[in-house]
């Protein structure tokens, strides 16, 4: 199975280039549909209000974190199944693991290439 | 009842003067109030800059991209035409990287300046360093960054590569025993 290139996606990160950057990246991959949230208090406010396909978040921000919007989401049956891939510069293996161990589909080291965005997107709805 | 030595007093009351002396010496030299109020924050000026201009110059090389990618132009010398005229565009936002490194250098000049006059004093002073954070903020923050796993940006060579990050995200066998987990940080 692979992603329905008509999925509405979030991508949560506070700063503007990066979700500029993403946007372009996913525009290329066939992606139009596309929300953005600066933290993750707000994205999760975005997610209570519209069904996303796909959320691709930072893990870095304030006040709410991507790593505890990933909690957040999980933690709540009507969002709970939301595939969830995490870009971020936090290359540590205890956050890989904590984010793994949190319910990721995936996770991308900044800086990345859109190859790399292609293939975690591929492999998140391929599984 | 013992005789009070004067002498012996006069001597300690001296030594003590003299190194109250030597201690408002070592802080003057210290220069704190033109540290606060001079060069930490034009250091912190320099660095909102760098910000700004990394980001203006990001901007203007995406809009470029952004352009380039979405022309549509029917005939091949006014399409290349265009695509030079992005391109300089380019080369003239790239220009940002010597002005921050002069920037840069500047707050490196202040965090050397700094770092020159706190060592100075601990060593004439015998300073220890006190344990824990120095308020409440800071340890709170401190907390938060252990709670939320927030490092930062790692140097090259500290983090996981996304080889090994897919290694991890892909095994799923991995999530089953703390022994795997405790091979990761092995």
């Amino acid at each position: 199975m692979s992603a329905d290139i008509s999925m509405p996606i979030l991508i949560v990160d506070d700063y503007k280039t990066m979700i500029r950057i993403i946007r372009n990246l996913l525009k290329q991959l066939g992606f139009e549909d596309v929300d953005e949230a600066a933290d993750g208090s707000e994205a999760l406010n975005k997610m209570r209000g519209r069904k996303y396909g796909l959320v691709i978040s930072d893990w870095n921000m304030e006040p709410m974190t991507g790593y505890e919007l990933l909690k957040e989401v999980r933690s709540d049956p009507s969002l709970g199944k939301t595939p969830f891939i995490m870009v971020t510069a936090e290359s540590k293996t205890e956050n890989v693991v904590a984010a793994k161990k949190a319910g990721v589909n995936n996770y991308i080291v900044k800086p990345f290439n859109a190859q790399t965005l292609k293939s975690k997107i591929d492999a998140v709805f391929a599984s | 009842m013992a005789l009070i030595d004067d002498s012996a007093i006069r001597s300690e009351l001296n030594d003590i003067a003299d190194y109250i002396q030597s201690l408002r010496r070592e802080i003057s030299a210290l220069q704190a109030n033109d540290l606060r109020n001079r060069r930490i924050p034009a250091a912190g000026h320099e660095l909102a800059a760098i910000v700004t201009a990394t980001e203006q110059a990001s901007n203007t090389i995406m809009e470029c991209a952004e352009a380039a990618i979405a022309a549509d132009l029917p005939d091949l010398a006014a399409y290349k035409a265009f695509i030079a005229e992005r391109m300089t565009i380019v080369f003239e936002a790239c220009a940002f990287q010597d002005i921050t490194g002069q920037r840069v250098a500047k707050v490196v000049e202040t965090l050397e300046h700094i770092e020159t006059r706190v060592s100075r004093f601990a060593d004439a002073t015998g300073a220890k360093d006190a344990s824990g954070p120095a308020s409440d903020k800071e340890a709170a923050e401190v907390e938060r960054k252990l709670r939320l796993f927030i490092h930062g940006p790692p140097l090259a060579g500290d983090g996981a590569g996304q080889g090994e990050i897919d290694k991890i995200i892909e095994d799923e066998a991995k999530s089953a025993t703390q022994d795997d987990i405790d091979g990761l940080f092995a």
